[in-house]
């Protein structure tokens, strides 16, 4: 037989789960393995001395319990709220009919509303005629018209009465402020004239610095241009000068040329040159 | 095997936690009391840290009373409720390796000092001398059990002290049964040897055993 229990099927053994057939395997097993049944009986052991560990007493923390009950006291209900709503708008309309005391009558297409009064006839029966309405028209037309004539004419006087005042008060106004103004215009322009000369006198006087500055200016670079002029047409005149001195000096060597040569020729031929001068 | 709630008082919840599923606040506040107790002691057996153990459970119980009305099947509420719990435990995990802070329990007590631990002792000791070898001897185990993977711990804790069947345990970790059985193997196994290494044999707890 090669049955053999694994562990958890020892596990349940030892702590009495197994089923009665399957028990019975085990044990049987056990009986023909002793080093089975001592590993078992060394657990069994052990499960013994576990059993020395004991609870520790404690007691449980007190519970607050809710004694609330769950049931809604019929007050509380929802259908008993509406109920009690509309009892209490029927009493109200009720008392407030009461203390007003409303009428409602129809009569004739007419539909009257009236509070602690029997209804009055507020329309009248009687029919007026067109004359009569253009009468009270034109009545009311012509009283109309007068008080409008009345109010108008009061108007007007406190409106002309208003502007008479306004002038009056404007034209003081005005004289005060001309007065101040031309009192305050004569210093201004005396002032601004003041100022005007003064503002003048400085210009001329810039303006004479400025011009003879100016002037000293050009006539000194008149000067030192004439020079410039001058010395130009000295070196000029100069070099022309020169070049006719040349030119004389050319002549003058030539002229003596000649005259060393006609020397040199008479010198060479006396006859002839004394012939020649004699011929002449 | 662990105290757990007596079974009446577990058939009598069934129409508690419908109650309290419907919104009762006083079926709700029953049902604190009921489980406060055992969610307090997994936690604690988890982190070996009463504080941390109360900020769970305390977490725990506002989540349940906030999110029950959701629960759609009562008879899972057990498992629901350990899913919660477990959560809790692993985000109070994550946020103290976060912040590296060492608790005080888990310094050792020098010998002849008075145990820190005399408020959480267990009621039903008889005398002082046999209170503080119980003290002793569970603070002994309890440093075995954090000895192991959190997977283990967990496994272990719920199946050993809380009594859930391994169903009820793969339900609450969203895990497959198999692999809670092979948790639970290799958690007692790993105990076997942690224990062997303490020299915690049987001749040392026989008197209590």
């Amino acid at each position: 037989m090669n049955y053999k229990p694994d562990e958890g099927t020892l596990m349940a053994y030892l702590y009495g789960e197994l089923d009665a057939p399957e028990a019975e395997k085990v044990q049987h097993y056990l009986q023909q393995h002793p080093e089975a049944l001592h590993h078992v009986q060394q657990l069994r052991n052990v499960r013994t001395a576990l059993e020395s560990l004991t609870d520790v007493e404690v007691i449980a923390p007190p519970v607050f319990v809710d004694h609330e009950s769950k049931s809604i006291p019929f007050w509380k209900a929802g259908y008993f709220k509406v109920t009690l709503g509309i009892a209490a708008s029927l009493l109200f309309l009720l008392v407030a009919a009461r203390l007003i005391g409303p009428e409602v009558t129809y009569s004739n297409g007419e539909l009257r509303i009236s509070f602690r009064q029997t209804p009055v006839n507020t329309v009248s029966e009687q029919t007026l005629t067109a004359s009569e309405v253009q009468e009270m028209i034109n009545h009311s037309l012509v009283k109309n018209n007068e008080t409008i004539a009345s109010s108008w004419e009061a108007s007007n006087q406190e409106i002309q009465e208003s502007l008479r005042q306004n002038l009056s008060n404007n034209s003081a106004r005005i004289d005060k402020l001309i007065a101040v103004a031309s009192q305050a215009s004569q210093d201004q322009v005396r002032t601004f004239v003041a100022g005007m000369q003064e503002e003048n006198l400085k210009l001329m006087k810039d303006y004479f610095q400025l011009s003879s500055k100016d002037q000293q200016m050009y006539v000194e670079n008149l000067l030192v241009d004439f020079t410039k002029y001058l010395h130009e047409q000295r070196k000029q005149d100069l070099m022309l000068f020169q070049t006719r001195m040349n030119s004389i000096e050319k002549n003058t060597d030539q002229f003596k040329q000649e005259t060393e040569q006609i020397l040199a020729s008479i010198i060479s031929n006396p006859e002839g040159t004394i012939k020649k001068v004699n011929n002449y | 095997m662990a105290e757990t709630l007596p079974d009446s008082v577990m058939m009598h919840s069934d129409a508690l936690l419908e109650r309290a599923r419907q919104g009762d606040k006083n079926a709700q506040g029953k049902l604190v009391q009921l489980w406060y107790k055992r969610i307090y002691n997994f936690a604690y057996k988890f982190f070996f840290d009463h504080d941390m153990a109360m900020e769970v459970a305390q977490k725990t119980f506002i989540s349940m009373h906030r999110n029950l009305t959701g629960l759609q099947e009562v008879a899972r509420f057990k498992s629901w409720l350990y899913t919660i719990a477990v959560n809790y435990c692993r985000e109070e995990l994550r946020k103290r390796k976060a912040s590296r802070s060492v608790s005080l329990n888990e310094f050792p007590t020098a010998d002849g000092e008075v145990s820190f631990k005399w408020e959480a002792s267990n009621g039903r000791a008889d005398n002082p001398e046999r209170q503080l070898r119980q003290t002793e001897l569970s603070d002994l185990l309890q440093q075995c059990l954090m000895e192991l993977s959190v997977e283990q711990r967990e496994v272990v804790i719920m199946k050993e002290y809380e009594g859930l069947k391994f169903r009820e345990i793969a339900d609450a970790l969203q895990i497959s049964e198999n692999t809670v059985k092979s948790r639970m193997y290799y958690g007692l196994d790993g105990l076997k040897k942690i224990l062997i290494k303490r020299n915690i044999t049987k001749e040392a707890l026989g008197y209590e055993l």
